[in-house]
């Protein structure tokens, strides 16, 4: 998952639809974010390459609908709903994930262990 | 002046011949469907042209003319649908008379439906304009019209100006009857939300409507949409058949356009090439930067409806060779689900066994049965290497026909829905919503950056919060959720020194006026719930600690003013790192507070979160200056943007490693 600058960014992603949950007013999706191209990314626990700028899911509600839907802690969030993650702000990132007009997203995640999987399949 | 009305009149009298042209087709094909489609087409646009007539704002005005335009487009459609139906009628009549070729079975393909969401349009604007904001803000209004045959649909307008960086059309347009070879037309049309619509100007409107209203858009719509395929007898008089009416107001024109086809369909996020018309001289340009995302999803009938279901009698090849189970079987989808009765599949329960039917499937009539003499059909897959073939059985010879046909139908809808038919692709109906939801305007990226007090943090931290309140009991149980660990925890730390009889520090939840150091009442802290008040809400009880005494007076400074709780929040987190946390805020039990949203005030049942006083001097030694400058006005909330300015110094603060809940 390193990224070259100007060279185009490929991964091993896997779709993962989130219904948000309503609670009351507020639709919520059972998961916490971390990560930004303003953020120092030598903080991040979940990255490989230490110098990746993009959001990672932090922490992920037991029983939310994030979990239901398959996300798991540590995944890169690729892509949200078709707006891209790999290049936001941390505010951004919060942003897309929380339109109050949608009910449902559809992200890209990407994980260690998807390659690790294709790798393997294909020897 | 007068020859301009002679004009109009006879324009009008045009137009209403048409009318009863048009409706005297429909008449005639005796298919009351179109025709009180026309005519209720007719009578919206009757009322567009009314309102635009009479309406004064821009807004309306707008309005009105986008509904006029969808309108005309509809009833253009449906004009030319009756051509066809008129057409293909003569031609039937003609082919029964010459000939009497029998009914050519021409299989066709099941419809489907076809959705299209999250519309989205990136803009290009030069970087003079954006950024450096130079010259007026040239506002447009844009919005889509979505054509599939003679289903016609347009989203909600949207205003663009130069702090946009993308249109986004949040509809989602679902469209019910669509073959696989659909083609879906969407048109961008714009119009420049700055022009002198006045009625003043009429006879040059009028004029310049005679000469542009039937030449480029309409005109290229009006041959587009009319266009008749084998010769039609009103072929000539097709092109004058709907004049544009002549009533001042905003005139939407074609921006862009695309087509878009069963190729484009996808269960994920596309983007497509716009083809753009129009340059930078006219009025209605927007710098788009060429090309459209969007979700486009079909779901074809054969997906998600039954197709075909009877009982059947099935053996499995290689299993027990005279075992033959009796089941009732749905062909459904990629599957041939047979359930034991035929109630099962109300009362939800699962199918004894499914057979796959996907496009690797084979299927083979096969010798007659000699004791019962009849067909059965065998159906062979693969499974992981493994062939496996299952045989199955019909009552009679018509049913297992029929069963044939069934399938045979439903290899050719799966060789036309080509990829729709891998997997059904969810298709999301808009819920409901309250029409009174009024969007801000979209900022630009530097205005995103304020963060509004009704903060999404602020709102899911009150989720938790409830949520611990009622599990707060269980928690006696010792079933907690991680997450309660923190409030838990949160006493040990609150031991941290308070200076408790220092009264302006404690109303740091409230806000006070800087000229009243005594106590004001707090009658929120003191309804908070006892639950969560593991941090308490009166601060008296702690004791003060010696351990930051000689802070005391810079504190004495910002503790005079208001102290939002959110800056105890920033305090409290610094005060984690400082006692080795860690920089990155990641306590096992991740509270949502990380983003350091503004919580608004009377909101004490997140007290728990709130924090001593000695954080506060924390922040101030870890160079977190208080903003003592802008707490100048008294009594209740701060102003958000004093709160979101410490946030966001939070925020920006590169020590940090933020985390949000979503």
């Amino acid at each position: 998952m390193s990224f070259i600058p100007g060279q185009p960014v490929t991964a091993v992603v896997q779709r993962i639809e989130i219904r948000k949950l309503r609670q009351g007013e507020h639709l919520i999706l059972g998961f916490s974010i971390g990560g930004g191209i303003d953020q120092d990314p030598g903080q991040n626990p979940f990255s490989e390459d230490k110098s990746d700028k993009g959001i990672y899911v932090t922490r992920v509600t037991p029983g939310g609908p994030a979990e239901v839907a398959g996300l798991m802690m540590g995944d890169k969030v690729m892509q949200v709903n078709g707006w891209d993650m790999t290049m936001v702000t941390h505010d951004q990132a919060r942003k897309r994930l929380t339109k109050k007009n949608e009910d449902v997203v559809r992200l890209l995640v990407t994980r260690k262990s998807l390659e690790q999987a294709v790798r393997h399949s294909m020897m | 002046m007068d020859r301009y009305a002679d004009m109009e009149d006879k324009l009008r009298i045009l137009e209403d011949l048409n009318m009863m042209y048009i409706r005297q087709i429909a008449l005639s094909l005796q298919d009351s469907d179109i025709q009180k489609k026309i005519d209720h087409e007719i009578r919206m646009r009757d009322g567009a042209c009314k309102l635009l007539a009479a309406c004064t704002q821009r807004d309306q005005a707008l309005e009105a003319s986008k509904s006029l335009l969808t309108c005309n487009t509809r009833i253009m459609a449906y004009m030319s649908e009756l051509q066809r139906m008129k057409e293909a009628q003569v031609m039937q009549r003609v082919a029964r008379r010459s000939s009497e070729a029998g009914p050519t079975d021409d299989r066709r393909p099941c419809k489907g439906k076809v959705a299209i969401s999250d519309l989205r349009i990136p803009l290009m604007w030069k970087d003079t304009e954006y950024f450096k904001n130079k010259g007026e803000l040239h506002r447009c209004a844009v919005f889509c019209l979505l054509q599939m045959g003679g289903e016609i649909h347009d989203t909600d307008m949207v205003m663009v100006d130069r702090t946009l960086t993308d249109i986004c059309f949040d509809n989602t347009i679902v469209f019910n009857e669509a073959s696989p070879g659909f083609d879906l037309r969407v048109e961008l049309y714009s119009c420049s939300s700055e022009e002198d619509y006045s009625a003043g100007s009429t006879p040059r409107k009028l004029a310049s409507k005679l000469s542009s209203s039937l030449g480029r858009s309409a005109g290229k719509k009006l041959r587009a949409a009319v266009d008749p395929g084998a010769g039609s007898p009103t072929g000539g008089g097709a092109t004058l058949l709907l004049p544009v009416p002549a009533v001042a107001g905003p005139k939407y024109h074609l921006l862009a356009h695309t087509s878009l086809s069963l190729a484009h369909v996808q269960d994920n996020f596309r983007t497509h090439d716009l083809i753009t018309s129009g340059n930078e001289e006219c009025t209605y340009w927007v710098p788009l930067y060429g090309s459209v995302c969007c979700r486009l999803a079909a779901q074809p009938d054969c997906m998600n409806q039954q197709m075909m279901s009877g009982c059947l009698k099935v053996k499995q090849l290689g299993g027990d060779p005279q075992s033959s189970t009796n089941v009732y079987g749905v062909l459904k989808g990629t599957n041939l689900s047979c359930y034991h009765r035929q109630e099962d599949i109300e009362s939800n329960v699962e199918p004894a066994f499914t057979i796959a039917i996907n496009k690797e499937t084979r299927i083979r009539a096969s010798e007659k049965d000699p004791d019962s003499n009849v067909q059965s059909i065998s159906i062979s897959n693969l499974y992981g290497g493994e062939e496996v073939t299952h045989t199955v059985s019909a009552d009679s010879r018509q049913e297992t026909h029929r069963w044939m046909e069934a399938f045979w139908q439903h290899f050719y809808d799966m060789s036309q829905w080509k990829q729709c038919c891998d997997d059904l692709m969810k298709i999301d109906l808009p819920s409901p919503r309250k029409a009174a939801l009024v969007t801000s305007k979209q900022g630009s990226l530097y205005h995103e950056m304020v963060i509004d007090t009704a903060g999404d943090i602020g709102t899911v931290t009150d989720i938790l919060t409830r949520r611990m309140q009622e599990l707060e009991l269980r928690s006696q149980l010792g079933t907690s959720p991680p997450w309660m660990s923190l409030f838990a925890e949160s006493p040990g730390r609150q031991r941290s020194p308070r200076l408790a009889g220092h009264s302006p520090r404690t109303p740091r939840r409230l806000p006070r006026s800087p000229l009243s150091p005594s106590r004001c009442p707090r009658p929120s802290l003191l309804s908070s719930d006892a639950s969560l008040t593991s941090d308490s809400d009166s601060p008296c009880s702690t004791s003060p600690c010696s351990r930051h005494g000689g802070l005391a007076e810079p504190l004495s400074l910002p503790s005079s003013r208001f102290r939002p709780r959110t800056l105890s929040l920033d305090a409290k987190l610094s005060t984690l790192r400082g006692r080795g946390y860690g920089g990155a805020l990641q306590c096992s039990c991740q509270p949502p507070t990380s983003s350091l949203t503004p919580i608004p005030a009377q909101r004490v049942s997140q007290a728990t979160l709130s924090c001593s006083s000695s954080t506060s001097s924390n922040s101030s030694s870890e160079g977190r200056r208080s903003p003592e400058s802008l707490d100048s006005s008294p009594f209740s909330r701060p102003s958000s943007a004093r709160r979101s300015l410490r946030s966001m110094r939070a925020k920006l603060d590169p020590r940090n490693w933020l985390q949000s809940q979503v």
